[in-house]
């Protein structure tokens, strides 16, 4: 401590006599020398109008709302200026200030602090590099070090109904290195979302990330660990998407990245979610890409990765299967007998001294015991630690360590339809029908996303997921008036199996008209059920749910009317259309009821274009009956 | 101010939960076959939201989620080996995998050594993983020992 006090003492009083030798007063009093450099610096920067440039607005986060900025940073540490947040050019002037101002700790010194800021504007002005303090950021150089990124691949986990936030999908980056190219484990990945408090419930959830209630982060981390909360526990498939940045501009994003450590921003669920703030650093990698704009409301995952196919910045696709559609795929290739072998012998270790087991060829023997253990597995992926399942799967292991590492079982999975080549996620219908001997001509709009009769390739079998769909009916007697407008509608039919045993559910809310007692009553309903679903042959489901319901209709006795009630039906998938026959009904007080059957039919002529139509008949109390058909086409885009 | 307070305690949160070695309570996620590997409950909150919830960092090193144990590899590479011990064990017992590749990378084992390491590896199943209780210090230990004692792998263990 006293050393280096002295030496610095020292070091003035040499500097001074050297100015009094030299007698070049100005030279050496550095304070005032950097004083004339710093604002040469910001005369040339205001002088050319830098704040306006694109890469600077990318940089800050800006928009442009009418004729103010704004930037979508909501985190002071962020900004210099007072006013950053809404002033672009006083931002880069304080930026530049503070270039030039020596810092207690190295690393929150602007050039440590800002590295993307600092590279793009000494690239545009002419700093002196000496005159800078000089620094050694090295929180950043060792996290640099670490992510040793020179590509960047974009990550889509597929479609997940149980999770609100991951119904549509998902998107991260991850930073990758040619170097550790065999093992894609030890990547980094890029994560945006939502910093929430583990107190709310998903309701509140839900409303919060709706509202922006919830700030939101970026987050880096080991890839494994999204393979294991993607693949393993939550059970869906990621597509991995490379994109062809170059390691010059993957270095600029991953510097950009490094200034948003710890920067809060708002998280909205449906437009500025984790996808949206993904393709603003890709805008950030190559300055004048113009990746945004398009999502105004909403930005859909799959609609983001089709933004960078548009903007042909992916290279490759492939395909990562969940473990649990590994398993399916390896289990319907064996005959059934040996099925049923697999789910013995997760249960109990004896059967492989079975006459049944040890008369298989080692090779089969191998893949029964590989798939019972990674079933066993499967099926305690969210349970806590059990001592009796651990025991269980570890003498699997161990008698899978008794065959040949020679012997291959690896089996290579097909990739299925790639969801950016499924059909698009808006939605506009014109259909001409008859409903309670009334002509009627309907115009419909969804927003998003998929029916379960839509064409199913490149989404989930049996996920249906539609936000805001509205139809609007022009009707022979009565004129133009609202038929139904749905918030939220998620079904969910997975079939049951042997080895997979999920739970069906629907959940859906929003106006509609019922006919209640001789009146076309508009209502409102929230309606939510459960069930199960089982597969006949591949491809035809009968599903069947049991329902609660709330409806408000000022036909009926109460504000809010209670019923009971069920949905079944088959749903069948062909090459070009999908069917669906249903059957279902509700029950309130007094004997009022609703009971209905209708057929679908959908035939899409193509990815983006189909033709549907639909039958209902519907009897209700005191022998009323009513149908409605009518025939739509239907245009996604 | 406040948001640099919260970030502190976020840090002295997960250093001391480092301290809690080897293969420490928060390390690693669900579907863990040995003892020790667990972490469910953040996993939930975090994956309603594709969000992060408290034991979230940005990911400075690998050592960010608890793990902890001593050998030859850095702190990182060990804490790194350790949360994917449960795929690692799997890929061991059968002869290959991602996973062990993985292992073999963070070793620094070269591409013509990765066929010998995956097959001393499977060979010593037994003695890698004794029980399903054996904690991942052990399990490094002993590979680390089997390591040594191989011609082709010695030059990887200091």
């Amino acid at each position: 401590m006293l050393h280096i006090f002295s030496s610095t003492h020292s070091g003035i009083r040499t500097t001074t006599l050297l100015c009094l030798f030299l007698l070049f007063p100005i030279h050496c009093f550095a304070g005032n020398n950097t004083d004339d450099i710093r604002e040469s610096v910001i005369a040339q920067a205001t002088e050319m109008g830098l704040w306006e440039k694109t890469e600077w607005l990318n940089l800050l986060h800006y928009s442009k709302d009418s004729d103010a900025y704004i930037s979508k940073v909501n985190d002071e540490q962020f900004f210099y200026a007072m006013d950053g947040k809404e002033n672009p050019e006083a931002e880069l002037i304080e930026t530049l200030k503070n270039l030039f101002s020596q810092t207690e700790d190295n690393n929150q010194q602007t050039q440590c602090r800002f590295v993307a800021r600092v590279a793009w504007l000494s690239n545009q002005l002419d700093i002196d590099k000496k005159s800078l303090p000089i620094v050694d950021c090295h929180e950043y150089l060792q996290w640099y070090n670490e992510i040793r990124a020179d590509s960047v691949t974009m990550i889509f986990p597929a479609y997940h109904l149980n999770s609100p936030s991951s119904m549509f999908g998902h998107t991260l980056l991850r930073l990758d290195n040619k170097e550790k190219a065999d093992s894609k484990w030890l990547s980094y990945a890029v994560n945006f979302g939502a910093n929430i408090d583990s107190d709310d419930n998903s309701m509140l959830y839900a409303f919060r990330g709706l509202a922006g209630g919830y700030p939101g982060l970026f987050i880096t981390e080991p890839y494994f660990k999204k393979i294991q909360e993607y693949n393993r526990i939550e059970h869906r498939d990621i597509w991995e998407y490379e994109l062809n940045l170059t390691p010059v501009e993957t270095e600029k994003l991953v510097k950009h990245l490094w200034e948003l450590k710890d920067v809060n921003f708002d998280y909205y669920f449906l437009d500025e979610n984790c996808s949206y703030r993904l393709l603003e650093l890709i805008e950030v990698a190559r300055p004048g890409i113009e990746l945004t704009d398009e999502f105004i409301l909403t930005a859909i995952p799959v609609d983001t990765v089709r933004a960078m196919e548009n903007a042909q910045l992916i290279e490759a696709v492939s395909y990562r299967p969940a473990q649990a559609t590994e398993i399916q795929y390896i289990l319907e290739l064996l005959p059934d007998n040996q099925q049923q072998l697999v789910i013995d012998l997760s249960e109990d270790i004896n059967v492989s001294n079975t006459d049944e087991f040890t008369q298989l060829s080692d090779l089969k023997q191998k893949k029964i015991v590989d798939l019972a253990y990674k079933y066993l597995r499967y099926q305690n992926t969210k349970t806590v630690r059990d001592p009796a399942i651990a025991k269980q799967s570890y003498k699997l292991l161990q008698k899978l360590s008794t065959y040949s590492a020679d012997i291959d079982v690896s089996t290579t999975i097909p990739a299925p339809f790639p969801p950016e080549k499924a059909h698009k996620s808006k939605r506009v219908t014109i259909g001409l029908g008859e409903r309670l001997n009334n002509k009627y001509a309907d115009l419909g709009f969804k927003m998003a996303f998929h029916d379960l009769e839509d064409n199913k390739d490149g989404f989930l079998q049996g996920a249906q997921i539609n936000v805001i769909n509205l139809n609007i009916r022009a009707e022979e007697n009565v004129g133009l008036r609202l038929y139904q407008l749905t918030f939220i509608d998620v079904f969910s039919i997975t079939p049951r199996t042997e080895f997979f045993k999920p739970l069906s559910w629907r959940v859906y809310s929003g106006f509609e008209r019922q006919l209640t007692f001789n009146k076309d009553q508009l209502t409102y309903h929230v309606t939510g059920g459960a069930g199960s679903t089982w597969e006949i042959i591949k491809n035809h489901q009968y599903y069947a749910l049991a329902i609660g319901r709330l409806e408000i209709n000022k036909q009926l006795k109460n504000a809010l009317e209670p019923a009971i009630g069920f949905i079944t039906g088959f749903l069948s998938h062909f090459n070009h259309t999908t069917a669906r026959l249903e059957v279902s009904g509700e029950h309130f007080e007094d004997d009022v009821y609703r009971l209905r059957a209708q057929y679908t039919q959908n035939f899409a002529f193509s990815i983006n274009h189909s033709i549907k139509l639909f039958a209902r008949h519907e009897w209700h109390e005191d022998d009323v009956d009513f149908s409605d058909v009518n025939i739509s086409y239907q245009y996604y885009f | 101010m406040k948001k640099i307070i919260a970030g502190l305690a976020l840090l002295t949160a997960s250093s001391s939960a480092m301290a809690v070695a080897p293969g420490g309570e928060n390390c690693g996620w669900g579907n863990m076959l040995f003892k020790g590997q667990s972490g469910l409950g953040a996993h939930v909150i975090a994956s309603i939201t594709n969000g992060t919830s408290f034991n979230n960092t940005f990911g400075m090193t690998f050592g960010t989620n608890g793990c902890s144990t001593s050998g030859t590899l850095t702190y990182g590479g060990a804490s790194m080996v350790s949360s994917i011990m449960g795929e690692f064990s799997e890929d061991v017992a059968r002869g290959e995998g991602d996973a062990m590749d993985t292992v073999a990378v963070v070793y620094g084992i070269e591409k013509q050594d990765r066929d010998t390491f995956a097959k001393v590896m499977h060979e010593n199943f037994a003695a890698i993983f004794p029980s399903e209780d054996v904690t991942a210090a052990e399990m490094m230990a002993s590979m680390e020992a089997i390591m040594k004692s191989d011609a082709t792998l010695t030059k990887y263990i200091a």
